[in-house]
């Protein structure tokens, strides 16, 4: 491991300064989960590690602002998994949280740091996308909203500029009623990296939709407006006929290790039903419970 | 006080230590001023070393010492326990991904990590080979330097060895069915817990080594050939290893661990990283190609076996392992004529060595999913085809060897009992029943010195190493159950050449039986002076007194063991010391050069479903049974068979090894080396024992340790096709394997 300076601001703006005098040497440290494996193999070898966790700003938790629920950046995967304002609202992000890693894991990394990391596979980039996340980011020339589908933009880098980090993470509560699932694809049923990651939000009026990652260089959403996946009663011609659009921009890598490509375009179509089944039998619930 | 004997289950000597992390392992062993050691590898498997600049290295603050082979002792010394050709640290030519071209030594880890990484080596990568077919592919670069075996006709391929074994006429005996398969077998890493670790230091006028090592004795006599040392200057000490499936016993880091101490007259620790220990023993690959001939009355005619197994660069002890796992490879049956080829492949690959079952499983995977099909082919049920050939005891069922030393049809029945063979199934289950039979140790060696101390407690001393598979127990219990004492009075000294007596090794199962068998003559010799001081105390003659179970028995009164020993030794204080030793002498002419000391024997029945969409194997249900003698520990026993019967999971499921075109090892670590977790077991695994005391070792017992593994992959392949029709030779059974044999199975292309 190379040496390398350690700095923890206390706050945002101080957080911020230390980003802009130092990058691109420097990298921020929130969890840790992803940043520490990189110093250990040596593939990251920064001159600064900026320390964000007591960070005022970004250690809010989750709130409530009515209408929008804010997780702050530094908020853990295992307070996600079982706050109960993610898990009415959006459960499926709560199932995602679930998956990452282990129990360990949960209790260190981030869903900012998740995301930030860039992971074509990255387990909570799904649901955020079925939910309509907008990421608030703050730099040197104050703040501004990504919206979640513009965030991911290749393996490892997103779409912050240098200076910027992620201060939270918003989340509009759905003004209808919706059904969600999370399903993933590992070659292990213990803890795991993906080689498909796919989520599925069924919402009362007919429209799905389908998020999926591992399957090229970002996560994506797609959406089928024309109610055939949210139909149970549709033709298994026409749903595949649905899937086949949704997921014709699916590249899997031949290169990866973890699964060819045949079998996660596959999987994509086996794990895509299996979700939005679920997000049904869901909607369902949902009608019975409201 | 804890008046556990032979029979009970009392808590693991040494677990507590183990749980609460008390236990010093090597790495935890600190001695003042001890330098760090990193090894210095190159980014690609074969390379030419041009040169090595060591100067910025050197010039590191903190840096104490960086060794290349030009540092050693010229010609480079080589080792190894079958064939001396691996070098202290490549000589000219890397032929591994991790194979070491330097050492760097300094005053932290850190910065001998940061050193490691300024040692700059300019070097031209080869072409090198990494599989099977490139090995043996009639153009392929030699992988050994020829002239390290100057007569053998084998030294201008990659072969270093061919093992032919076999009896009767296979090309002319009838059959009614023929089943001809290929299968294949990934190379797997034993994932100890604790990484290989090592510290040497000088010690008088020699040296002192600390490894995680399974054989210190084997160790001792390398260092001292290599160092040019009497043995009584070698000293070894091996704290117990945390993990060893095999993957400890051989020389590996050592010899240059102690050079660089000695260099540096300071001790020098090298403590290998996960990835670093995945780089240093691993398990052979092998392909198999069986052709089974079978009889319309399910007689297994013949079996003609060609096996090729994968090994590494260095031999290690890898050729062992073809030889002797290859040869049980007919399995347990009487099976009239016999033809076995197995032929050792050299690679430019990390060197595999001795692994839990030690070649064993590969040709096992083979043999008993043959045996399936040919069951299908004539129509027989798969448990009554194998009850038709099982040897039954007293069978020479390998011509040449010890004969059937079990009643393995009452093994086999409990098994097909407790997973309810032929019971009906649910729908889209299937079940698997398979066999597994290994060689025990076929020569040996131990001695072991019990010592009874003035107040009756004991101390016993076992070169064996406990490695978690609870050696320290079974002898504890032995001393005990002869010697009278509580087992936390007996205390069981290990793993210090400087302390114990020789013993060969830790491996093939051994222990209970050789060190227990030299443990029980060292208190038997204990017991006979107690009865020549009990015939001087009571003017009694010896032969009417009766020394067992800690009692010594006189024709008028019984005297506990501490009575006698108190009153014999007086005022005077004193102890009494026994020795006893255990051999298995080598047969020259035997075709392993020893017949086995016993056989493993394990049959292995699985319960399992498929889910047809995603291909994952849920297994609902695992049984494991195996005839050990007699369980001088049955709670030790049976976590030994269900350790191994997971171990087993882990390369029947999901365990492989995968290489670049580098020759580099992709998943290196833990992150995509995946092995099975708590969630991957079955839903229900149930295991149980044979007990007729009919073993070699005390009390009638057998060693166990390896027996649960042998047949688990073709007992779930088994049970994967019967639930879904999936056909796969190959192993793993990734679900992405598995998916692809159902789309086969409906006749997509996939």
């Amino acid at each position: 491991m190379q040496t390398f300076a350690y700095l923890r601001p206390s706050t945002l703006a101080e957080a911020v300064a230390l980003l802009e005098a130092h990058a691109p040497d420097a990298r921020l440290l929130a969890g840790g989960t992803d940043l520490i494996i990189g110093l250990r193999d040596g593939s990251e070898r920064p001159r600064v590690v900026i320390d964000v966790k007591r960070v005022p700003e970004l250690c809010c938790g989750i709130r409530d602002d009515g209408g929008t629920v804010t997780i702050g950046a530094t908020t853990i995967m295992a307070d996600l998994a079982t706050s109960a304002l993610v898990r009415r609202h959006f459960p499926a992000l709560a199932e995602a949280a679930a998956a990452v890693g282990s129990a360990q894991i949960r209790n260190r990394a981030t869903l900012a740091g998740n995301i930030c990391n860039a992971s074509p596979a990255a387990d909570t980039a799904p649901p955020l996308l079925v939910y309509g996340a907008v990421v608030l980011a703050a730099g040197q020339h104050g703040a501004r909203r990504i919206p979640i589908s513009e965030f991911f933009v290749n393996p490892g880098v997103n779409a912050l500029a240098r200076d910027e980090l992620v201060v939270a993470i918003e989340l509009p509560v759905p003004a209808v009623r919706v059904g969600a699932a999370h399903v993933r694809r590992t070659r292990r049923r213990g803890h795991d990296l993906a080689s498909v990651t796919l989520c599925a939000g069924v919402d009362e009026t007919g429209v799905t939709r389908l998020a999926y990652g591992s399957v090229g260089p970002r996560p994506v959403l797609k959406i089928d407006e024309s109610g055939v996946l949210a139909d149970p009663a549709a033709s298994g011609a026409a749903r595949a006929a649905v899937f086949d659009k949704l997921f014709a921009e699916a590249s899997p890598s031949p290169r990866s290790m973890r699964a060819g490509p045949a079998y996660r375009l596959a999987m994509l179509r086996v794990l895509g039903s299996r979700a939005v089944q679920t997000a049904i039998e869901r909607l369902g619930e949902e009608r019975t419970n409201g | 006080m804890n008046a556990a004997r032979i029979g009970d289950s009392p808590n693991r000597v040494g677990g507590r230590e183990r749980v609460t992390g008390q236990q010093m392992y090597v790495a935890d062993i600190r001695l003042p001023g001890t330098l760090q050691a990193k090894l210095v590898t190159l980014d690609c498997a074969r390379a030419r070393i041009i040169s090595i600049d060591k100067t910025a290295a050197e010039n590191l603050p903190g840096v104490s010492l960086v060794m290349t082979a030009a540092d050693l002792p010229q010609p480079v010394p080589r080792f190894g326990p079958q064939f001396e050709d691996r070098p202290v640290l490549a000589v000219g030519e890397t032929k591994y991904h991790g194979d070491p071209v330097a050492i760097v030594a300094a005053e932290t880890a850190e910065i001998a990590a940061e050193a490691a990484r300024l040692v700059r080596v300019e070097y031209e990568e080869l072409s090198a080979v990494y599989t099977l077919a490139a090995a043996l592919a009639p153009d392929a670069p030699l992988v050994q330097d020829p002239s390290l075996r100057p007569k053998d006709p084998l030294a201008g391929t990659n072969v270093l060895r061919e093992h032919r074994v076999g009896w009767g006429d296979v090309d002319s005996e009838a059959a009614d069915v023929v089943i001809d398969n290929r299968y294949s077998f990934p190379i797997v890493t034993h994932f100890a817990i604790e990484p290989h670790s090592f510290m040497a230091a000088p010690e008088g006028d020699g040296v002192a080594v600390w490894s995680s090592i399974q054989h210190p004795y084997w160790l001792q006599k390398i260092l001292a050939k290599i160092l040019r040392l009497p043995l009584a200057r070698v000293r070894v000490v091996a704290p117990d290893p945390g993990g060893g499936f095999g993957g400890k016993q051989h020389t590996k880091y050592e010899p240059i661990v102690a050079f660089a101490a000695l260099r540096a007259d300071r001790p020098v620790r090298l403590i290998l990283s996960l990835e670093e220990s995945f780089q240093a023993a691993r398990r052979a690959a092998c392909e198999v190609h069986v052709r089974t001939g079978v009889r319309a009355d399910g007689k297994i005619a013949f079996q003609d076996i060609e096996a090729d197994y994968l090994i590494g660069a260095y031999a290690d002890i890898a050729d062992r392992v073809v030889s002797k796992g290859s040869y049980p490879g007919a399995g347990p049956y009487n099976v009239p004529a016999v033809r076995i080829v197995a032929r050792s492949v050299l690679s430019h690959t990390l060197p595999s060595t001795a692994f839990r079952g030690f070649g064993n499983p590969q040709v096992n995977w083979a043999v008993e999913s043959n045996l399936d099909e040919a069951a299908r082919a004539v129509g027989l049920d798969r448990l009554e085809l194998r009850l038709r050939n099982l040897a039954r005891k007293g069978d020479a069922f390998i011509p040449f060897d010890t004969a059937c030393d079990g009643d393995w049809q009452q093994t086999v029945r409990r098994a097909a009992e407790m997973i309810g063979w032929g019971q009906p199934l649910p729908a889209g289950h299937g079940r698997g029943l398979a066999v597994g039979i290994k060689s025990g140790p076929t020569t040996g060696h131990s001695y072991s010195t019990v010592r009874l101390l003035a107040d009756g407690s004991v101390l016993v001393y076992a070169g064996t190493s406990d490695m978690g598979q609870g050696a320290r127990t079974i002898f504890a219990q032995i001393a005990a159950q002869e010697l009278g004492a509580p087992l936390d009075w007996v205390t069981v000294v290990m793993g210090d050449t400087a302390l114990v007596p020789y013993d060969q090794q830790t491996s093939a199962s051994r222990s209970t039986v050789l060190m227990g068998n030299a443990i029980l003559r060292a208190c038997r010799s204990i017991q006979e002076q107690l009865r020549r001081m009990a015939s001087e105390l009571h003017s009694v003659p010896e032969d009417q007194i009766v020394v067992e179970n800690g009692i010594v028995r006189l024709p008028d009164q019984e005297l506990t063991v501490i009575q006698v020993l108190k009153a014999g030794l007086g005022r005077m204080g004193g102890e009494l010391i026994g020795n006893g030793e255990s051999r298995k002498d080598a047969e020259p002419d035997h075709p392993l050069q020893g017949s086995a000391a016993f056989f493993e024997f394990n049959c292995t029945a699985v319960e399992a479903t498929v889910d047809e969409g995603t291909g994952d194997i849920t297994i609902v249900r695992h049984v494991a049974v195996s005839d050990v003698g007699k369980a001088l520990n049955p709670l030790q026993v049976r976590m030994q068979d269900e350790g191994a019967a997971i171990q087993g999971l882990g390369h029947t499921l999901m365990e492989h090894y995968i290489f670049d075109d580098k020759g580099r090892v992709r998943n290196l670590g833990a992150i995509d080396y995946r092995i099975p977790t708590s969630m991957d077991l079955p839903l229900e695994m149930e295991s149980d024992l044979v007990e007729n005391g009919d073993g070699p070792g005390p009390y009638g017992s057998k060693g166990m340790s390896e027996g649960a593994l042998l047949c688990v992959a073709p007992a779930v392949a088994a049970a994967v096709r019967e639930a879904s029709g999936a056909v796969i030779r190959d192993l793993p059974l990734t679900p992405e394997r598995v998916w692809r044999a159902l789309q086969e199975r409906d006749g997509k292309e996939v």
